[in-house]
């Protein structure tokens, strides 16, 4: 089922413009056109309006042509392919989309930071991961910059400098919070506009821990490049190493074991467990409830231990692999974890009843930080902040991958796009989690965890819910060794939701905001 | 001043010295079992100040000589208000000595010069600090007023050690309405100590802090004084708290025997105290800052009845 790509593919040819429908796999469709017939294609999609963009991202030397092609991904949540859109650079220039797709703003000036590709007429063309330090010529994703140290001689090369909006009135102050923060989290800057209070403006700026993944996967062996994917996010490892182990396994054409493909969903599931019990504790640590927390901090610290009883890792690290798992799960385990799960039912309805319990808790939750319902398509967000705010949608759902198919489980939505409501959201997929892998474990099969897979060529996309939302994976192999690596975690989209969900709160609220979205820095910032 | 009131005033603040650290571990400790960990030792509070007082003091550029001095006139004005709540034994008496109004208002000064060294460094969060904490202020005091008010009203004194020494030689029967106030005296220690539901003193979220934030650009000793006087004027307004409603066992004459049993009783009194306010904080969650009136209220409404009910009895 191609749908998407047929549809364009026939849409184009009758108004006479050249295009190419790639052979892939069913996941995707993928169409290939010239720079000349871009603004018409794009014109096409955007006067559908069923299709939005999820990724954007760009490749040197992709294939067979010489110079830089960029990926457009389009997603439409009712239809399973996603829409690949390949466009040749003639040169270093392309149009900017963002004013049709406002999150592009974002994705364009990551690719001018990392290729140096120009966008014509982009509203916003500030740099985004590369800070002042580095000069204005540096572009460290093209082939040509080796991996090495950077020569940084003193200022006369240093970078243009960042300019924020400017906010200024009678009474009216900014505030600057971060990179270094009183506690021990990860930095990022927030640049608060302020009436009293009140906040009406808020930018981030993050990116202060740039390891330069993508780059570091360049010339590895695929297989070599797990622990990499395992890294871009401590607690998301899981999920990202499954989306790439998956995208070598559409490149190879291999089919893992039924069991490694359940084993996987539980592992994932898990995940998804101690992520949403550290996020419902800490929206309660932050408005100075530690006694409701605390309760949910212990039922987190026991999933942890099963994680490093089954996989010797507790944050899931060193499991997943191209082709299934490294390493079978004691079937003897997994039911002592099914029992133990039962408990846990009841104890987290325990420790969620009292957080409930108490209208302290739920009047600080209530109305806080709302992110409304339009943004979700122009923001791209996905998971929980999504599914808050009346968008039901979810990439096990919409995009199945690995059992999902086959498993069942309710979508929680809200409407409120509060505090309290991705709280209750987060609650509700704690449950659909449990319910799930208890489904699974007791219909295991037994059998092997891991299949051969040969070493082929090529590149393929994929996309996986993880805990915090979207996360895409696009791998392209040539000649053996990965040639380009990019990951479009759910933060780097769902960041942008706080400087939304913020305006006409006050200061005080939102740590609580930030923290009930819970988004990764690191994951971010690759 | 005879020989009387200076033993008074060594040993009043020498216990209050020596005490206070006690009392912050000690709620910290009890927060920590509601929360089913361990917490950090008993004495954790004293290593700490030892530790604070052994190192640097780095002073931000843009700060002047307040930031250098607010500490010391802190922890004096804590320490000569703390002469006015008799624990050790009631002094005898002299004129003018323990007003309960000079007490409220060097506590106040203590406050203001707090505030100031909060502004002083020119940080964002000093200054944030600073103004919540004004903020909180301006809606405390007149609750606190009333409240002082409301004691003064029923003791038929001003003066805190006969107000002590009122209630001892009665019983509290005399005096009902006092439960009351005690009451609102308790709002007013949760306000004034920066806890749970004003405050969050164990938070790292610069944000939502208060008291904490103008803390903030203080190091080493300086930091030391800061959190030293923040236990002084805890354990003050507690001893403030106790000895009105519960004076018992606080002795009115300076014999070695009564000054023992006045430590003592005080010392299990204080205990109580600080287990209620750790467990009163671990189910209480930190209350929306604009919100805050609403919880004040309560506290100015009691005082205010307390007068009522004295007016028409």
């Amino acid at each position: 089922m191609n749908t998407l790509g047929i549809i364009l593919k026939q849409t184009l040819e009758a108004r006479n413009i050249k295009c190419l429908l790639r052979e892939t796999d069913a996941s995707e469709d993928h169409v290939c056109i010239d720079m000349d017939s871009f603004a018409e294609t794009l014109q096409f999609i955007i006067s559908g309006q069923l299709l939005g963009l999820i990724a954007m991202w760009a490749a040197e030397d992709f294939e067979d042509h010489s110079g830089f092609t960029l990926f457009y991904v389009f997603e439409n949540h009712n239809v399973q392919e996603l829409l690949v859109l390949e466009v040749k650079l003639p040169d270093k220039s392309a149009p900017s989309i963002a004013l049709d797709f406002p999150i592009a703003c974002y994705f364009e000036r990551e690719i001018k930071d990392g290729f140096g590709i120009e966008f014509e007429g982009a509203f916003d063309k500030r740099r985004l991961f590369l800070h002042e330090a580095y000069p204005d010529s540096f572009h460290p994703l093209l082939k040509s910059f080796e991996n090495q140290a950077l020569d940084m001689k003193p200022e006369e090369q240093k970078g243009s400098e960042y300019i924020f909006k400017e906010v200024d009135g009678e009474g009216i102050y900014q505030i600057p919070v971060g990179p270094v923060h009183a506690g021990i989290i990860e930095p990022g800057h927030f640049r608060f506009g302020v009436m009293g209070e009140t906040i009406f403006n808020l930018e981030i700026r993050h990116f202060y821990k740039h390891r330069g993944l993508e780059k570091l996967a360049e010339n590895k062996k695929p297989s070599d490049c797990i622990a990499i994917a395992e890294s871009i996010s401590g607690d998301e490892s899981a999920a990202n190493a499954a989306a790439f182990a998956m995208s070598l396994e559409k490149i190879n054409a291999c089919t893992i074991p039924e069991r490694a493909c359940r084993l996987r969903t539980i592992l994932l599931e898990m995940e998804r467990i101690y992520s949403h019990l550290g996020d419902m504790a800490g929206m309660q640590v932050d408005v100075a409830y530690p006694f409701g927390a605390s309760m949910l901090f212990i039922l987190r610290e026991e999933i942890l231990r099963y994680n490093a009883l089954f996989t010797g890792s507790r944050f899931l690290k060193g499991i997943i692999v191209p082709g299934g798992l490294s390493r079978d799960i004691e079937t003897e385990k997994l039911k002592d974890f099914n029992r133990y799960l039962a408990g846990f039912k009841t104890r987290f309805k325990e420790a969620f009843k009292t957080a409930c319990d108490s209208s302290w808790v739920i009047d600080r939750f209530d109305t806080t930080g709302i992110v409304k319902h339009e943004l979700v398509s122009p923001l791209n967000l996905s998971g929980p902040i999504a599914r808050a705010s009346g968008a039901a949608i979810d990439t096990r759902r919409n995009h199945p991958y690995g059992t999902y198919d086959r498993v069942k489980f309710n979508l929680p939505s809200k409407n409120e796009g509060d505090v309290l409501a991705r709280f209750l959201v987060k609650a509700d997929e704690i449950k659909n989690s449990v319910n799930i892998i208890k489904e699974i474990i007791d219909n295991l099969p037994e059998g092997p965890v891991l299949s051969q897979c040969s070493d082929n060529d090529g590149h393929a996309l994929t996309v996986v819910e993880a805990p915090r939302g979207q996360n895409l994976h696009w791998v392209y192999v040539k000649n053996g060794v990965i040639d380009r690596y990019k990951v479009r975690t759910a933060s780097f989209c769902n960041w942008w939701a706080i400087e939304h969900a913020v305006l006409d709160n006050i200061v005080p609220d939102f740590p609580l905001i930030n923290k009930s979205m819970n988004l990764s820095y690191a994951g971010n910032d690759l | 001043m005879n020989w009387n009131m200076i033993l008074y005033i060594v040993l009043n603040t020498a216990f209050v010295f020596l005490f206070a650290p006690l009392l912050i571990s000690l709620i910290k400790k009890v927060k920590a079992l509601c929360q089913g960990r361990h917490g950090t030792p008993l004495l954790q509070t004293y290593f700490q100040l030892f530790k604070l007082f052994k190192k640097e003091i780095i002073y931000s550029d843009n700060s002047s000589f307040i930031q250098r001095i607010s500490p010391y006139l802190n922890i004096a004005f804590l320490l000569v208000a703390s002469i006015f709540v008799p624990i050790v034994f009631i002094p005898a008496q002299e004129s003018g000595f323990g007003n309960i109004i000079l007490f409220l208002y060097l506590m106040v000064c203590a406050r203001f010069f707090m505030a100031l060294s909060g502004l002083d460094a020119g940080s964002t969060f000093g200054g944030m600090g600073s103004s919540r904490e004004m903020t909180i202020a301006s809606i405390i005091e007149p609750t606190t007023l009333m409240a002082c008010a409301a004691i003064a009203f029923i003791l038929k004194t001003t003066d805190i050690p006969q107000m002590f020494g009122t209630v001892l030689n009665g019983s509290i029967l005399q005096y009902l309405p006092l439960l009351l106030v005690a009451c609102s005296l308790f709002i007013i220690l949760i306000v004034e100590t920066a806890r749970v539901p004003v405050d969050n003193p164990e938070t790292h979220l610069e944000l939502t802090m208060v008291h904490e934030a103008m803390i903030l650009e203080q190091s080493g000793p300086k930091l030391a004084l800061m959190e030293l006087s923040y236990g002084i004027k805890q354990l003050i307004l507690m001893a403030l708290l106790i000895n009105i409603i519960f004076p018992w066992g606080l002795a009115t004459d300076a014999t070695v025997s009564g000054i023992l049993i006045s430590v003592a009783s005080f010392i299990v009194k204080a205990v109580i105290l600080a287990v209620a306010i750790g467990v009163f904080e671990s189910f209480f969650a930190k209350i929306r800052f604009f919100r805050l009136p609403d919880f004040f209220i309560i506290a100015f409404f009691l005082s205010f009845a307390t007068i009522l009910f004295e007016l028409l009895s």
